[in-house]
């Protein structure tokens, strides 16, 4: 296989000198030409051999001009060019116009021909290849070494839908899709400015798949910019299927829980972020778009925040943060409280727990450990199971996990009521990635408490912090702006205050251009009958 | 660990967590019985005078780690054998604060667990935490001081709901004149917890700016130097006198005191979970002390690597210093102060400062113009 060898040479020839690196050249010349050969036959012939008389790819031969002296062969891969523009832009211009000339036949389609936006004529095989591979199509002519690449992609494509992640109940309805193109506009609508930047790249030896930088210049960090395309400038890998592969390429800590970039489907997000000073890597294939650098808080903001008022908005992120940290530590808290502490829990409590617990053959921890993997296996499952089936599951893991293991005395009604209540706070968390950590890491605190009750836990939790702050993205202090504190970052951390307030980017993610609105833009009360509150006279407030 | 930067912020925190860490454990000032605030407030001032010096060495120095301006001062062989005892002492004092944490530990929740265990689930977090460097610690400081500063908050709000607070128990005030008094003040609270801030000395070096390191300083001290002295207040005044000075850990008896509406109620166990935190930061600090100043004498190039072996001396250490916890309060109070904290709190960072102001002098005026920079 061409692609694959051709991948063997490049890694061969860095190991090697300069002057071996020429050698290496003249050697993939003899596989595959640099150029393209003047004779059609040939042309074809290298065609099919490159892409070994794949059946989708289409070489259409053609006659036209007067007399047919003029012989062309248009290549293009069925499904992934727009078969209208094809046959209306393409085919049915070439056949018509009978002006064409042998001797400047390539000069004359590209400037008179074709009524297509795109045209550019090619000479390197390398180039016409990975044209074609993205859904262009290719003409050649019988006697000239330049060959024309024209803009034709198009094909069938998801169309934009609704966001199946990150629901929210006010704002935009649409979500990214597979093509690059497709997301690169719709953020583009949100963001019209010239400073908005995108810097295409390809990836991945053989998938040859489309990436976008995208940021805002004057308000990205240099630093940071540098750095990420230092960083994907590093990629050497052979295929890059979604975002996912490039987010493990290029994150600044592996061994961790905890996610150090952001994906999101919803353009209105990568909107905002960019706003803040972020960038986005945009991956072709996939509606799932990355964020860097993400700090800790963000996992605990949803869109709707920015868009309904503050003080709900506040409330709501607070409610996420509880929701979070239950969901890590009420099964240990609960196996903590009922192994080491029982003087702990009031009374009447506790008698009604231990009259529970009497008949239940295990220690707490096991009756823990049981139930939460019961609660995975149920949860993942769920996901895998067709939705025809789904809610067997759901009547199976109501009726055996709850009521059925209760009665037969295996596990205790309050452990139930614990792991439901995990089960639940771990789906309120906005983002999937930051609440899985917390699923994996609920594991470990159980053992811990466990192990040591409550003295145990709180060391379960204060090295989880001290992870946390050795974490960074991009440079970016994980647990700011917590920690290091920032009072303009905490403006939109766990609370939000109310946009006027608001007046500069956070200050851990954005370097350069800071001030993010006017000065004095609180609402005043109403100047009614037209006029400004402050130019009405005493008394005149409370006239008819 | 060495290109560390940490902010006046940080250090501020930092500071308040390191001072409150164990004085709220134990009574300071238990000497002055029942004028046992004032005493900490009067050590408070002097342990203000204490970190004007231990700043002023750093402010005279200030790009070079302690051994180093030792080397200028005193010459290197001397500066090595200070650096070394002060490495000794800062390893002791972890030891005994994990020792204290670890009795602690036993006396409220775990009855037959061994204290090294105990002891050794803590130092295992502290090592994590060294080993990821000063400014992850500066930042975790940050971070939980959130939290402490919030179950302070309740707590306080708690025993006031609970109505158990009775400020005749303070009375009378000065009842014995002020000699008992004085007395606890220079046994007692100026060394621990205001003298213990020397251990900052080897922590300012990685500060990003030493414009506001006296006054943030100060007034993390001062702000401490008042949480402990109203704490030990409430104590009091909740306890009465006899059973704080009794109480091993009147902080936490006071706390068991808080009934609200027969729900909540033994309420110890969760102040006990803040206070490892405090006691996690200072044994954290010590831990990193000691590992910083024992690769910059040892000239180890990765220092982090020492922390398991320094943290494992420790875990030892805080064992082995006493074989029962009176032996261990007995030390704490006639031997430490005097031999131990006394010359390394007081004498000698007070003949350093001396010196370097001297040397400093003497530079400004050789170099003139040059030295102004």
């Amino acid at each position: 296989m061409p692609l694959f060898s051709k991948r063997k040479n490049n890694t061969d020839s860095k190991d090697k000198q300069n002057t071996d690196e020429r050698n290496q050249e003249q050697q993939q010349e003899k596989e595959r030409p640099v150029l393209i050969s003047p004779s059609l036959a040939k042309n074809i012939a290298e065609t099919k051999k490159e892409v070994g008389s794949s059946s989708d790819v289409i070489i259409r031969e053609i006659k036209i001009g007067e007399q047919d002296h003029v012989h062309l062969a248009v290549i293009y891969i069925s499904g992934l060019v727009d078969n209208n523009t094809i046959h209306e832009s393409l085919i049915d211009p070439l056949v018509q116009d009978e002006s064409i000339q042998n001797t400047h036949a390539i000069q004359q389609i590209l400037e008179k021909t074709l009524p297509l936006g795109g045209v550019k004529a090619e000479k390197s095989w390398d180039k016409l290849f990975s044209e074609l591979m993205l859904g262009n199509a290719l003409i050649f002519a019988d006697g000239h070494d330049e060959a024309l690449i024209c803009s034709t992609q198009g094909g069938e494509q998801r169309s934009i839908q609704e966001p199946s992640t990150q629901v929210s109940f006010r704002g935009p309805r649409q979500g990214f899709t597979e093509s690059l193109q497709t997301n690169i506009s719709m953020i583009r609508r949100y963001i019209k400015n010239p400073n908005l930047w995108v810097e295409k790249m390809k990836k991945g030896s053989v998938t040859n798949t489309d990436i976008a930088l995208m940021y805002i210049q004057g308000i990205c960090d240099e630093k940071v910019l540098k750095e990420v395309k230092q960083r994907l400038e590093k990629i050497d890998i052979d295929s890059i299927l979604e975002s996912g592969y490039i987010e493990q390429l290029i994150e600044d800590e592996t061994f961790t829980t905890f996610p150090t970039m952001y994906h999101t489907e919803r353009p209105d997000v990568v909107a905002g972020n960019l706003l803040e000073g972020r960038f986005a890597i945009i991956v072709d294939g996939t509606p799932f778009v990355l964020i860097a650098p993400a700090l800790f808080v963000q996992f605990f903001q949803s869109v709707e925040d920015y868009y309904s008022r503050f003080d709900i908005a506040t409330s709501i992120r607070i409610l996420r943060v509880l929701v979070f940290f239950i969901s890590l530590v009420a099964p240990a808290v609960y196996v903590a409280a009922t192994t080491f502490h029982q003087e702990m829990i009031p009374t009447q409590l506790l008698v009604v727990i231990a009259a529970q617990r009497e008949i239940v053959p295990f220690p707490a921890v096991v009756e823990a450990l049981t139930m939460e993997v019961a609660f995975e296996i149920l949860r993942e499952a769920g996901v895998r199971l067709p939705r025809v089936v789904g809610s067997a599951v759901s009547i199976v893991g109501a009726l055996v996990i709850g009521q059925a293991a209760v009665q037969a005395g295996i596990v205790s009604p309050a452990m139930v009521i614990i792991v439901a209540l995990t089960a639940i706070a771990s789906f309120a968390t906005p983002a999937f990635a930051m609440a899985i950590s917390a699923r994996l890491i609920r594991f470990i605190f159980i053992i811990a408490s466990a192990v040591m009750g409550f003295y145990g836990l709180i060391l379960g939790i204060i090295m989880m912090f001290v992870h946390l702050c050795s974490l960074r993205s991009f440079g970016v202090p994980y647990m700011s702006p917590l920690a290091p504190f920032s009072s303009q970052g905490v403006k939109d951390a766990l609370f939000r205050v109310p946009w006027w307030a608001d007046e500069k980017r956070p200050e851990s993610v954005s370097k350069e251009d800071k001030v993010r609105q006017g000065k004095d833009q609180r609402p005043e009360p109403a100047a009614s009958r037209g006029m400004v509150n402050k130019d009405l006279e005493e008394g005149d407030q409370n006239g008819t | 660990m060495e290109k560390a930067r940490i902010s006046i912020r940080q250090l501020f925190v930092m500071i308040i967590i390191f001072e409150l860490g164990s004085s709220l454990l134990i009574t300071p000032g238990s000497m002055a019985g029942r004028d046992a605030w004032i005493a900490v407030l009067l050590g408070c001032a002097i342990g203000l005078f204490l970190f004007y010096l231990y700043q002023g060495i750093y402010q005279c120095y200030p790009n070079s780690s302690p051994k180093e301006y030792m080397d200028d001062m005193l010459g290197t062989k001397l500066s090595w054998l200070f650096s070394f005892l002060y490495i000794l002492y800062f390893a002791y004092i972890a030891a005994r604060v994990l020792r204290d944490f670890g009795e602690m530990l036993l006396t409220f929740a775990y009855h037959d667990t061994p204290i090294i265990i105990v002891n050794a689930l803590l130092m295992v977090v502290s090592i994590y935490a060294v080993r990821k460097g000063i400014e992850v610690l500066a930042r975790a400081a940050e971070l939980l001081f959130g939290a402490m500063y919030l179950l302070g908050a309740i707590g306080l709000v708690l025993i006031i709901v609970s109505g158990t607070i009775d400020p005749h128990n303070l009375k009378p005030v000065l009842a014995n004149g002020i000699s008992p008094v004085l007395h606890s003040v220079f046994t007692q609270t100026m060394y621990v917890p205001f003298g213990e801030v020397v251990l900052f000395v080897m922590i300012f070096p990685n500060l990003n700016d030493r414009k506001d390191v006296k006054k943030m300083g100060m007034i993390a001290m001062a702000i401490s130097g008042l949480i402990v002295a109203l704490t030990v207040a409430i104590n009091i005044s909740v306890l009465d006198v006899d059973l704080t000075l009794r109480s091993q850990f009147p902080l936490l008896s006071t706390i068991q005191t808080i009934k609200v509406e027969e729900f909540l109620d033994r309420l110890d166990v969760f102040f006990m979970l803040a206070l490892i935190i405090g006691g996690f930061f200072k044994v954290s600090l010590y831990l990193y002390a000691t590992v910083v100043g024992t690769s910059t004498l040892f000239k180890e190039k990765n220092p982090s690597q020492l922390a398991y072996p320094m943290g494992l001396g420790i875990l030892i250490l805080s064992i082995t210093i006493a074989t029962n916890f009176s032996e261990h309060l007995n030390e704490g109070l006639n031997v430490v102060p005097l031999y131990i904290h006394l010359p390394f709190q007081l004498l000698f960072p007070l003949f350093l400062f001396i010196v370097a102001v001297w040397k400093k002098k003497r530079r400004e005026k050789s170099k003139g113009e040059e030295a102004k920079k």
